[in-house]
């Protein structure tokens, strides 16, 4: 039994390693609800101890080496400054002769630049949290398109939050260490956003392919959509705020798996493959500054104020409703009721006679159908002590002529 | 002819390393491979922890000590992804054991055949990826045969240039 294992040590060996491998590699691989095999987006304590072990091996060099060739490329600048310096005075002095004279111009467009200094800190109290953070490795892997940052939960990192630059956005932090956090950029097979396209409305999922372009699919064909149109993000991942820009079309072509449908690629508007420092919205709620925020709550105790007030006086007028007196009084007698009180100096109001009554107008009785053609004028005089409304007096009418 | 024959290279010496080209080299290749990307783009054609794994298996003609290293290199590549964890690990042992195996039996001594090996070990590397995820894993993953090709050719080229200056740093009795 020893001849055998020592005969065939390293076949042994090689099976064993590789066995424990594939059976890492089964714990890992989880199958959807859709019946698709794939990775566990969530790693085991086993896997995440050799992710943090492989994190601490490689980052604190690669800060190092990033470190290194800013100090480099700046003093390359510095040196590349110093060249014909001379030169460069002569030139400012005449500069600062010319500048002089436009001091006087200058002044009012510092002016105008105070107002949109103004202006811009009105728009940053608006904007989200942010953290700036450098890259610093990334995979090394096409398959694999993430990158690390130099912070991490210590600064506040967590995952699932969107990574922009000023151009568009990035990706999201998948997974945070305590200095570094590690971001899958959008253009990994894995990633997925929901975008909107700007001129058609039509929205989709944002996804990389095996190329590291981005392409948009699960789309109906449309012929409306053209090259060039812009791409944003829809805001329903959870993950980017609406309306960040994504880039722009830059080609359609069919889904090769399904008929109808079509992949729309997108030219990303942030350079994924050279980025340096990138933006992490730490907070998707609007900042307010202590002053907004007095304000929202003086409004806010201003409105129950308000609530409050109309509800005492909602219930004023029912306490009044409720003295007032009606006008069927149930406990006198029928003719002394205050609807038939004569002595109320304000009469109740009457519509006004008929200019051609005839039988049907009220009180009408007596007149008969020749009466009401004799064209006589009619007494619009009424009164105001009986209530009822009075018929027609045509004593006074001339004949052969008409009312107007 | 004279570059085959397992008895002959049975008898050549093995070699031997300080414990810092052991420890440092294989960080500097991880450390690299996660950082030129950065630089180069889309242009990374090359795994250097591959072709570390190649050369020490190839130096050392240890298949056990090859595999261990390959295994190393790749779950540490497969750590520093987002990806499951073993997939670079299974390839990279597979071509330590290899490497190290053929380095008995052939001279690695010569640049054409280190070419050879790297861009075959290299290509097999990259089928063994394939495999696990597509068969063994069954999961999607595209993949362009040339970006394999070029690395492959990538790793060659580095390693022709990376081995010699590697030799140099061996333990000389």
């Amino acid at each position: 039994m020893e001849s055998l294992f020592a005969r065939y040590r390293n076949l042994i060996v090689l099976l064993a390693i590789l066995l424990v491998q594939i059976m890492g590699l089964a714990v890992q691989v989880r199958r959807t609800n859709e019946g698709r095999r794939t990775v566990d987006p969530r790693d085991t304590p086993g896997v995440r101890l050799i992710r943090l072990w492989a994190e601490a091996l490689v980052a604190p060099p690669e800060r190092g080496i990033e470190s290194a060739k800013m100090a480099a490329i700046h003093t390359w600048q510095n040196y590349a400054d110093l060249r014909h310096v001379r030169e460069q005075n002569q030139d400012l002095q005449k500069t600062i002769d010319r500048l002089r004279l436009e001091q006087a111009s200058l002044l009012e467009d510092a002016r105008q630049g105070e107002r949109l200094q103004a202006l811009l800190d009105f728009q940053h109290r608006y904007i989200y949290s942010t953290l700036a953070a450098q890259a610093i490795g990334s995979s090394g892997s096409d398959q694999s398109r993430v990158f690390y940052l130099d912070k991490g939960s210590n600064s506040g990192l967590k995952p699932d939050m969107a990574v922009i630059t000023s151009d568009g956005i990035v990706g999201k932090v998948r997974d945070v260490f305590s200095s570094t956090a590690q971001v899958l950029v959008i253009n990994d097979q894995t990633s997925g956003a929901g975008v909107i396209l700007e001129t058609t409305r039509t929205r989709g999922i944002l996804t990389g392919n095996a190329a590291g372009q981005l392409e948009v699919v699960n789309i109906l064909a449309d012929e409306r959509i053209k090259a060039g149109e812009k791409v944003l993000t829809a805001g329903g991942d959870l993950v980017f705020p609406r309306g960040l820009p994504v880039g722009e079309v830059e080609k359609v072509v069919r889904d090769p798996d399904r008929d109808g449908f079509i992949d729309v690629i997108v030219r990303p508007a942030a350079h994924l493959n050279r980025l340096d420092e990138v933006l992490v919205i730490t907070n998707t709620q609007p900042r307010f500054s202590p002053e907004q925020q007095q304000d929202l709550a003086t409004s806010e105790s201003v409105a129950g104020a308000e609530a409050a007030a109309i509800k005492d006086q909602l219930k004023a007028s029912q306490i009044m409703a409720e003295r007032l007196p009606g006008l069927i009084d149930p406990s006198l007698p029928p003719e002394q009721q205050p609807l038939l009180d004569t002595s109320n100096p304000v009469p109740v109001a009457h519509p006004p006679m008929a200019l051609h009554p005839d039988r049907f107008t009220p009180g009408a009785d007596a007149v008969t159908p020749s009466d009401a053609n004799n064209n006589q004028k009619p007494d619009f005089s009424e009164k105001p002590t009986t209530g009822k409304p009075q018929t027609a007096k045509p004593e006074t009418a001339k004949p052969g002529r008409t009312p107007q | 002819m004279s570059v085959l024959g397992a008895n002959f290279r049975r008898d050549m010496e093995i070699r031997r390393y300080p414990l810092l080209v052991y420890t440092l080299v294989p960080l500097a290749a991880l450390v690299l491979q996660a950082w030129l990307p950065r630089v180069l783009g889309n242009y990374a054609w090359f795994d250097l922890p591959l072709v570390v794994t190649v050369y020490f298996a190839l130096g050392r003609r240890s298949p056990i000590q090859g595999t261990l290293m390959g295994a190393a290199m790749g779950l540490f590549e497969d750590a520093l992804s987002h990806h499951a964890i073993g997939v670079n690990g299974i390839a990279k042992t597979a071509v330590g054991f290899l490497a190290a195996s053929v380095g008995v039996r052939i001279d690695v001594e010569n640049r054409t055949i280190r070419l050879i090996l790297n861009f075959l070990l290299s290509l097999l590397s990259s089928a063994i990826i394939v495999f696990t995820y597509r068969v063994l894993l069954g999961l999607d993953l595209e993949w362009q045969w040339f970006t394999e090709l070029f690395r492959a050719i990538g790793n060659s080229l580095i390693a022709m240039v990376l081995f010699p200056l590697l030799d140099r740093l061996q333990i000389r009795e």
